[in-house]
């Protein structure tokens, strides 16, 4: 049909709205699709034409990513990212159609295959999940009124929420959700099971953790082994807080500044200090930090890490390394451990480590007792834990925002609780 | 009469051909009708309850200030359009009516009515 | 034929202003992000997306509200639409200039609420049900700014038809002659097209919300829907604030048609620039803050109306 060739010929000119799924390993290459201007990750896989999985999937992972799958409306695209050489995916066989891209060309893959998908050609159709009714319909009229039992048939089949009690004497309905891996605002694989009522979180509790800890040799673990030079060290740490930095203002409703900064943090250099400072000092010190983030998710104990520094406590590991003292190096502290406190503080540590990789040439430093890591003393990870007691009486905005300022990794995690070292 | 006339018309035209559209994308791509498509996204499992279900609206009392406003609103337009004939007599008038409804933003302040969490 | 000739009118004004307002949009977003600035790729991009969405097929849930979900972003469009009709674009010139327009407007604009809840409500979805609750909440906040402003601006015009507001401008703009209403107004027309820092039924922390789980042409009407309210919104700005059709050398409508898209390119840089407000602190901020201001704006008015007054 030569209307709809043209139409598709059009519109395969835009971005192609992808959801984004981050596997073992795929974290910050799945957040550097932001930056690529062909590919437009989404919301919702509803929004989506296509699902693109970075890294491996896992046992704990896969029920969502399949779910997420079926989501997209079909005809749909399916794609796995996988770096160059690696070993297959057993696990993506159970995705129908998947395309396994190795290395580089993954979105010229997805270009072809979104034209084609928008002229009419290619496109899965097949579900994941099998196609049963997870609450059959047991009434008899067209609402599932009807039929025998006390109240009739049930509509849908799926029942309504219960009543539960409420801090301020209404007892009123409670809804039970788990917000799952795959949610995007939250770190990939933080599972959040919330009692809600109304807008605010009574109980939480958090969910499995999909990752088994197979994380790769980062150069803060290399560094417990050998000596490795300061500047890689803190090149690394400013990457890590400017891509978690792109990532909480794309949550905060900032994506084209989150953009402007995760391209600063994949090509950043030591000389690139003062365009932190500039970029970031009127980002947390700003009116409109203040407003979604003063004051809330306040945790002042010294849990380590920028966390803890952010409620004033002067704990470092590397404030006791010499190579660190000759550099000059003080840790930077903030006052109020709220989620402002936070955000502020991983700017100035950018910005800090930035001004460390500059001044420390070739220096090297040997292997520590401790290596400090962006989100603390590698191995410590008391945070997860801690989250329900936290968010709990939350409003779901403010509970979105405290987890984000926490700057979870979910792998790091899941070998810090001891599944493999 | 004939402008509100136009009006109703605008929104007619408006919706329907929305409507129309919405009809038509149907009628082109129909909506999937398997069951794992249909299940509301939450980032993992589908839910367990329908998600309807009595939701504690925590602003009710800030629902409650919005109308004694909203019914003062409908006093200032005729007021508006008399003013100036008026002069200083209504604007005092007027100043009173608020200043009484003012102390509700008060009141409401004091008891939390604007926060909720 | 009046009446058709005005529905046309309608037509054209939102089917240039949405497009230009997404356009420009498009442009924001790559100049923020410092991404490439191809301009003339990025001016034909809300066509490509637009096409985009009209060849997918539109999602459904389990147990959705089916007539709420069709009509919501219809009655959105329509409410727009009328919105925008009270306003014209030159004096003679426009669809339904009624004697009480800022009437007729602030009803069409109170009733975006319900068709926002209803599309939150529709799909039987946790993220959308929420974001629809929020946006109750924040259009009862600022549904007062809106109204009470308009009504300051109507003082010295003695009228409520949105034309008599505009002649009252004759000589100095609104917005020198009562400071504080434009910036009110302004807020109050983000939070009723829930754009920029008062996205909140649309908030990435409710992953889209009531944008969550709607697909292809359901999907592109919504949002041509809250570009319509944004438009229609910003034309009711450059109206009652900004003169109108005052203006020199160039012919009234085109002075219409500037302001409308300078104020909508003032709310696209918002938009880029300004993070989203939580709802609570909007709701604290606009009772206590926002709302004496508008109170204080309409006796301000007042006052130098009469004392302007011959």
């Amino acid at each position: 049909m030569g209307l709809r060739s043209w139409a598709a010929g059009v519109a395969s000119g835009a971005p192609t709205p992808a959801f984004v799924v981050a596997g073992a390993g795929g974290r910050w290459a799945a957040e550097e699709l932001f930056l690529e201007p062909r590919v437009a990750p989404t919301l919702s896989p509803r929004a989506a034409d296509a699902l693109i999985v970075v890294g491996y999937l896992t046992e704990g992972l896969m029920p969502a990513v399949m779910l997420a799958h079926d989501q997209i409306p079909p005809p749909r695209l399916a794609f796995q990212w996988l770096p160059d050489g690696a070993p297959d995916d057993p696990l993506a066989a159970m995705l129908p159609g998947v395309r396994v891209v190795e290395g580089g060309g993954l979105v010229e893959v997805i270009r072809d295959a979104h034209a084609g998908l928008l002229a009419g050609r290619g496109g899965g159709h097949e579900d994941a999940w099998p196609d049963v009714d997870p609450a059959p319909w047991r009434g008899i009229g067209p609402y599932g009124q009807g039929g025998k039992g006390m109240t009739g048939g049930v509509p849908y089949g799926r029942p309504l929420t219960g009543r539960a009690d409420d801090r301020d004497g209404l007892k009123l309905d409670r809804l039970d959700v788990r917000v799952g891996p795959l949610f995007p605002a939250f770190p990939p694989g933080l599972e959040l099971i919330v009692g809600l009522q109304g807008d605010v979180a009574q109980e939480v509790s958090v969910g499995q953790n999909p990752f088994e800890g197979a994380l790769e040799d980062d150069v803060f673990r290399r560094a417990l082994r050998e000596a490795v030079p300061i500047a890689e060290l803190e090149m690394a740490r400013a990457r890590s807080h400017l891509r978690w930095l792109a990532g909480a203002l794309r949550v905060a409703g900032l994506p084209s500044l989150g953009r402007r900064v995760l391209s600063l943090a994949v090509r950043a250099k030591p000389a690139d200090a003062d365009r932190v400072s500039r970029l970031g000092r009127p980002l947390a010190r700003g009116r409109g930090l203040r407003w979604l983030a003063g004051g809330v998710g306040a945790l002042r104990e010294d849990l380590g890490g920028p966390v803890g520094r952010a409620a004033g406590h002067v704990s470092d590991a590397r404030s006791g390394v010499d190579e660190y003292r000759a550099l000059g190096f003080e840790p930077v502290t903030h006052e109020g451990g709220d989620a402002l406190a936070r955000w502020r503080q991983r700017v100035a540590e950018a910005e800090q480590s930035l001004r460390l990789a500059d001044a420390a040439g070739d220096a090297t430093v040997g292997p520590p007792d401790v290596v400090e890591g962006p989100r603390g003393p590698l191995g410590a990870g008391p945070l997860l834990e801690l989250l329900p007691d936290v968010l709990v009486g939350m409003e779901w905005g403010d509970l979105v925002t405290t987890v984000v300022s926490l700057d979870l990794d979910l792998e790091e995690a899941a070998v810090g609780a001891g599944v493999r070292a | 009469m004939v402008a509100l006339g136009a009006a109703l018309v605008v929104f007619l035209f408006w919706t329907g051909s929305f409507l129309a559209l919405r009809w038509a994308g149907d009628a082109l791509h129909p909506p999937p009708e398997t069951a794992p498509s249909r299940v509301p996204f939450l980032g993992g499992r589908g839910p367990e309850t329908h998600a309807w279900s009595r939701f504690h609206v925590r602003y009710y009392a800030m629902a409650l200030v919005f109308l004694a406003f909203d019914m003062e609103m409908v006093f200032m337009y005729p007021w508006a359009v008399v003013f100036l004939e008026e002069g200083l007599t209504a604007g005092f008038e007027m100043l009173m009516f608020i200043s009484i409804l003012v102390l509700g933003i008060l009141y409401g302040w004091r008891e939390g009515a604007f926060r909720w969490a | 034929m009046r009446v058709l000739a005005g529905v046309l009118a309608t037509v054209a004004a939102m089917g240039i202003g949405v497009y230009l307002a997404a356009a420009l949009d498009a442009l924001a977003g790559r100049v923020v992000g410092r991404g490439r600035l191809a301009v003339g790729e990025t001016l034909a991009l809300p066509a490509r997306r637009g096409l985009g969405l009209l060849l997918r097929p539109r999602a459904r849930t389990e147990r959705p509200d089916a007539e709420a979900w069709a009509l919501a972003p219809a009655a959105l469009a329509g409410l727009a639409a009328v919105g925008l009709a009270s306003i014209p674009l030159a004096p003679g010139l426009s669809v339904a200039d009624v004697s009480s327009g800022i009437v007729l407007f602030g009803a069409a604009m109170a009733l975006v609420m319900v068709a926002v809840f209803l599309q939150g409500w529709a799909p039987n979805s946790v993220h959308p049900m929420i974001a629809g609750y929020r946006f109750v909440a924040q259009a009862l906040s600022y549904e007062m700014p809106l109204a009470l402003v308009l009504i300051g601006a109507a003082l010295p015009a003695e009228s409520l038809s949105v034309g008599a507001i505009v002649e009252s401008q004759a000589h100095l703009w609104n917005a020198i002659r009562q400071p504080l209403g434009m910036p009110l107004f302004l807020i109050a027309v983000a939070g009723l097209a829930f754009w920029g820092p008062l996205a909140l039924p649309e908030g990435e922390d409710l992953v889209g919300g009531t944008s969550a789980e709607v697909s292809g042409a359901a999907r592109l009407t919504w949002k041509v829907a809250r570009l319509m309210v944004l438009v229609a919104g910003a034309a009711m700005t450059a109206a009652v604030f900004l003169g109108g059709w005052h203006g020199p050398w160039l012919p009234g409508p085109a002075w219409s048609i500037l302001k409308t898209l300078a104020v909508l390119a003032l709310l696209v840089w918002a938009r880029h620039r300004l993070a989203r407000v939580p709802i609570e602190r909007f709701v604290w901020v606009s009772w206590v803050v926002l709302i004496p201001l508008a109170l204080l704006d309409v006796f301000l008015a007042g006052a130098q109306a009469l004392w302007a007054a011959p």
